[in-house]
C-alpha cells in the first residue's frame, strides 16, 4: 500500500496514570498560582492548598469509584453521560471542555512571564517590568507581550497536536519526573539558604502574621476558590483510562498517589517560596513568583547556565508549556466525545482523514484557548476554577445517582463510608462555588460575566442542535436509501457466525 | 441514537460467547453493558475493564432497567439457556420497544421464533467450521474463528472523515489495510477513491478496530 500508517497508542502503567495527573496538578498551577494565592492570603497561602487537596479529596474518591466502575475515557464527561439525561450530562461535557479551554489560557498566561524572566536571566531582554509590549511588524499594532507570547505558545501545541497524536502518552511521565525534581531542587536550596544570613534568606518570621492585616481566617477563602483549579488532575487521570493496564486497580490508584504527592509537594515548595521572598515579594511577583523567589536565593556561579536560579525558572517555562499541552489534549478529548455522543456536530466527533486526530475538535477548542490569552490571568484562574467546581459537584451526583439506581452495578473499587464522601463533597464544592461567585462580584466582574455567557451559550448550543435533529429526522437520511437489508451498522465481520 | 454510528449493547451472559462478543464490539468502540449472574465472572470481566458490569439474573426487570434500555441501541442474549435468552429478548422489547434483539440459539432449527426476536444466531456453526478448517487443510473456509486479524466489510458512511477521498489522502492507522472493493472486485490501489455507500473488505488489528470504524463510519 503506498499511504504511511501511524502507530496506535502505548499502553500506559501505573506510573505513568499518575504521572499524568501529577503532571497537571504541579505543573503549571505551582508556577502561576503560588503567586496570585499569597496576593489574597498572605502566608496562609499554605493553607489553602492543604485545605484545597482536603476539600478535593472527597472528590477523588467519587472519581475512583466511577472510573472503576464505568469504564470509558473522557473523564466527568463520560460519567455524566451514563448516567444522567441528556441536558444534565451536556451541561456537563460543555463546563468541563470550557473549564480545560481557559486552563488552557492560564497556562498559556503562566507560560509568558516566566519565558521573559528566563530570558532576562540571560540578558536577551530587560527585566519582566519593562517589558510592556511587542512591536508586531505584520499588524502594524503592538500587543502586550504577556498576551503575544502566550498566543504563540497555544498555536504552536495546538499546531503540533492537530496533526500528530505522538505529543500524548508516555512522554508525559519523563516530563513530570523532571518537573518534580526542579521542584525538589529549589525546595531543597530554599530551606539551605536559611543559614545564610542574607536578605532573601528562608526564614520563619515571614509566616508571622499568618492571616495578613487584619483579616479572619475566612478571608482566605476566595484563595481556594481560585486556587482550585490546581487539582484537575483527577478529571485528567480518567480521560485515559482505556490506555491504562490493569486500569481497575491502577487509577484509583494514580487518583489517590497523585493527590497524596501534590499536596506535598505545594505546601513544601510554597512555604519555600514565602520564607524567603515573603508573602508580598511573592505576590508582587505574580504568575512568576516561583522564578522570582528562586532567583535571590540559587547559587549563581554555576558553570554554564550560570545563575541557578535559571534551573528553576526553566522549570517553570517547562512545566506551564506541557501542562498546556495537556489540557489542549484534554480539552479537544472532551468536545470529541460530545460530538461521538451526538451532543455537539457531528465534524467534532470525527477524526481526521489524514492525521487520525480529532481535528475539528482541537480546532474548535482553540479558538477559544486564543480568545482567552487576552483576559487578566486572574480571571482565567477564577473561570476554571469555578467551572471545575460545578463539574465536580455533577461527578459527585453522579455517584449517588448510580448507586441508587443501579445497586447492581459491579463496582470494583467502593469508596468506604458512603454516602459521606459525596455528600461532603457536593456541600464543599457548593461552599466554594458561593465564595468565588461573591468574590468575583466583588471584583472581577468581567470573569462573572463570561461564565454566565458560556452557560447561557451552551442552552442556545444544546436547544439548536435538538431542533437541527428534529428536523434531520423528518426527511430520511441519504445513508438509509443505500441501505442492505442485514448490513444494518455498515461494518460486517467476515469472522461472525454464518 | 444521535449521528454518529457508535452503539450501545447490552450483552447479557458473558460465557466464551457474550464474552467475545463484547470485546469486538468495544475493540470497534461501541458502548458496551454486561449483565452477568456469575460473580466469578463479574470480577473477571472488570479485570479487563471492557464494559459496565451488572451484576445479576436478566430476566428480572429490574435488574434488565439497570442497564439504561431508553439508550439502548441493541440487546443480545447470549447465553447457553434458549428459555433465558428469549425471555431477555421479550422483556426488553417490552421495556423499550425500538430496541433490536438478537437472541442465540443452541439449536440450528430455531424458526419458532423468528417472529418475536430481530436476529438469531448460532454461534456452534462457526466453531464447527473452524474444526473443519483445522480438520480438511487444504480447502479453507474464510471465517476463521482464531485469527487475531479481522475481515471487516465496511460501508463508507455519508459525512464520514474517509468519504470521497482517495486511499492516497487517507492514512490509517498501523495494523489496517484496505483490501479491496467488494462490489468492483478488484485489489484496491492508491487512487481509489472510497465513496459514500460503497463496500470495502479491510483488513484491522484489534487495537485499532475503533480507529478504522470511526474514521469510515463517523
Amino acid at each position: 500500500m503506498g499511504h504511511k500508517q501511524r502507530k496506535p497508542a502505548a499502553e500506559l502503567g501505573l506510573l505513568d496514570a499518575t504521572m499524568i495527573g501529577m503532571g497537571a496538578m504541579i505543573g503549571a498551577g505551582i508556577f502561576v498560582l503560588t503567586g496570585l494565592a499569597a496576593e489574597i492570603a498572605g502566608p496562609a497561602a499554605i493553607l489553602v492548598f492543604t485545605l484545597n487537596g482536603a476539600v478535593t479529596a472527597f472528590t477523588g474518591l467519587s472519581y475512583a469509584e466511577l472510573a472503576s466502575a464505568v469504564p470509558k475515557s473522557g473523564g466527568g464527561y463520560a460519567f455524566a453521560r451514563e448516567t444522567f439525561d441528556d441536558v444534565v450530562s451536556f451541561m456537563m461535557g460543555w463546563m468541563l471542555w470550557f473549564a480545560y479551554m481557559i486552563a488552557g489560557a492560564l497556562y498559556a498566561l503562566g507560560f509568558a512571564p516566566n519565558f521573559l524572566e528566563l530570558l532576562h536571566v540571560y540578558g536577551f531582554v530587560p527585566p519582566l517590568d519593562a517589558v510592556g509590549a511587542i512591536a508586531l511588524p505584520v499588524v502594524s499594532a503592538t500587543v502586550p507581550a504577556k498576551a503575544g507570547l502566550a498566543f504563540i505558545a497555544v498555536l504552536c501545541l495546538v499546531a503540533l497536536n492537530a496533526v500528530s497524536t505522538a505529543a500524548s502518552g508516555s512522554v508525559e511521565t519523563v516530563f513530570t519526573i523532571v518537573k518534580i525534581a526542579i521542584l525538589l531542587v529549589f525546595v531543597a536550596f530554599g530551606f539551605l539558604s536559611a543559614t545564610g544570613g542574607g536578605e532573601t534568606s528562608f526564614t520563619f518570621q515571614n509566616f508571622d502574621p499568618l492571616f495578613p492585616g487584619d483579616d479572619s481566617a475566612f478571608s482566605i477563602l476566595p484563595a481556594l476558590g481560585l486556587t482550585f483549579i490546581a487539582f484537575e488532575g483527577y478529571d485528567l487521570i480518567t480521560t485515559i483510562t482505556e490506555e491504562v493496564e490493569n486500569p481497575r486497580e491502577n487509577i484509583p490508584k494514580a487518583i489517590f498517589a497523585s493527590l497524596g504527592a501534590t499536596v506535598v509537594i505545594y505546601v513544601l515548595v510554597v512555604v519555600v517560596a514565602i520564607g524567603t521572598l515573603g508573602a508580598p515579594g511573592l505576590a508582587e511577583a505574580g504568575e512568576a513568583g516561583i522564578a522570582r523567589a528562586a532567583t535571590s536565593f540559587m547559587p549563581a556561579d554555576i558553570p554554564i547556565i550560570q545563575n541557578g536560579g535559571a534551573v528553576i525558572v526553566f522549570g517553570a517555562v517547562f512545566s506551564t508549556m506541557t501542562a498546556l499541552n495537556a489540557v489542549v489534549i484534554a480539552s479537544s478529548r472532551v468536545a470529541f466525545s460530545m460530538g461521538r455522543e451526538g451532543q455537539l456536530i457531528q465534524s467534532i466527533g470525527q477524526l481526521h482523514h489524514r492525521f487520525g486526530t480529532p481535528f475539528v475538535a482541537i480546532l474548535t477548542s482553540a479558538v477559544v484557548m486564543l480568545g482567552s490569552v487576552v483576559l487578566p490571568t486572574k480571571s482565567a484562574g477564577n473561570m476554571s476554577s469555578l467551572f471545575f467546581l460545578l463539574s465536580f459537584i455533577i461527578v459527585n451526583g453522579a455517584v449517588i445517582k448510580l448507586r441508587r439506581e443501579r445497586p447492581n452495578m459491579n463496582r470494583p473499587y467502593e469508596m468506604p463510608y458512603y454516602p459521606v464522601p459525596p455528600l461532603l463533597g457536593i456541600l464543599l464544592n457548593l461552599v466554594l462555588t458561593g465564595v468565588l461567585i461573591t468574590y468575583l462580584l466583588q471584583t472581577d466582574q468581567l470573569a462573572l460575566l463570561l461564565t454566565g455567557g458560556w452557560i447561557l451559550l451552551g442552552g442556545i448550543a444544546y436547544y439548536a442542535l435538538e431542533w437541527a435533529r428534529s428536523s434531520d429526522s423528518e426527511t430520511p437520511s441519504s445513508e438509509d436509501t443505500i441501505d442492505q437489508p442485514g448490513v444494518e451498522t455498515g461494518v460486517t465481520s467476515k469472522e461472525g457466525g454464518n | 441514537m444521535a449521528n454518529t454510528n457508535d452503539m450501545r449493547v447490552v450483552i447479557v451472559g458473558s460465557g466464551r460467547t457474550g464474552l467475545r462478543t463484547a470485546r469486538l464490539l468495544d475493540d470497534r468502540g461501541h458502548d458496551v453493558v454486561i449483565i452477568e449472574r456469575n460473580p466469578e465472572r463479574v470480577a473477571d470481566i472488570a479485570d479487563e475493564h471492557l464494559a459496565t458490569v451488572i451484576e445479576g439474573d436478566a430476566t428480572n426487570a429490574a435488574i434488565l432497567e439497570q442497564a439504561d434500555l431508553g439508550r439502548v441501541d441493541v440487546v443480545a442474549s447470549m447465553t447457553d439457556t434458549m428459555g433465558t435468552n428469549f425471555t431477555v429478548c421479550t422483556l426488553a422489547a417490552e421495556i423499550a420497544p425500538d430496541i433490536r434483539t438478537v437472541m442465540r440459539s443452541v439449536y440450528e432449527t430455531t424458526s419458532e421464533y423468528a417472529e418475536y426476536v430481530d436476529e438469531i444466531v448460532f454461534p456452534e456453526q462457526a466453531g464447527a467450521r473452524a474444526t473443519v478448517n483445522a480438520v480438511e487443510r487444504d480447502i479453507q473456509s474464510l471465517e476463521e474463528t482464531t485469527a487475531q486479524i479481522e475481515l471487516l466489510e465496511i460501508r463508507v458512511a455519508p459525512g464520514a472523515p474517509v468519504a470521497n477521498r482517495a486511499l492516497a489522502d487517507i492514512r490509517l492507522p498501523e495494523g489496517s489495510v484496505v483490501i479491496s472493493d467488494i462490489e468492483q472486485a478488484e485489489i484496491a490501489s492508491a487512487e481509489s477513491v472510497l465513496r459514500p455507500g460503497q463496500t470495502f473488505v479491510v483488513a484491522v488489528e484489534p487495537a485499532v478496530a475503533e480507529e478504522v470504524r470511526q474514521l469510515f463510519r463517523g
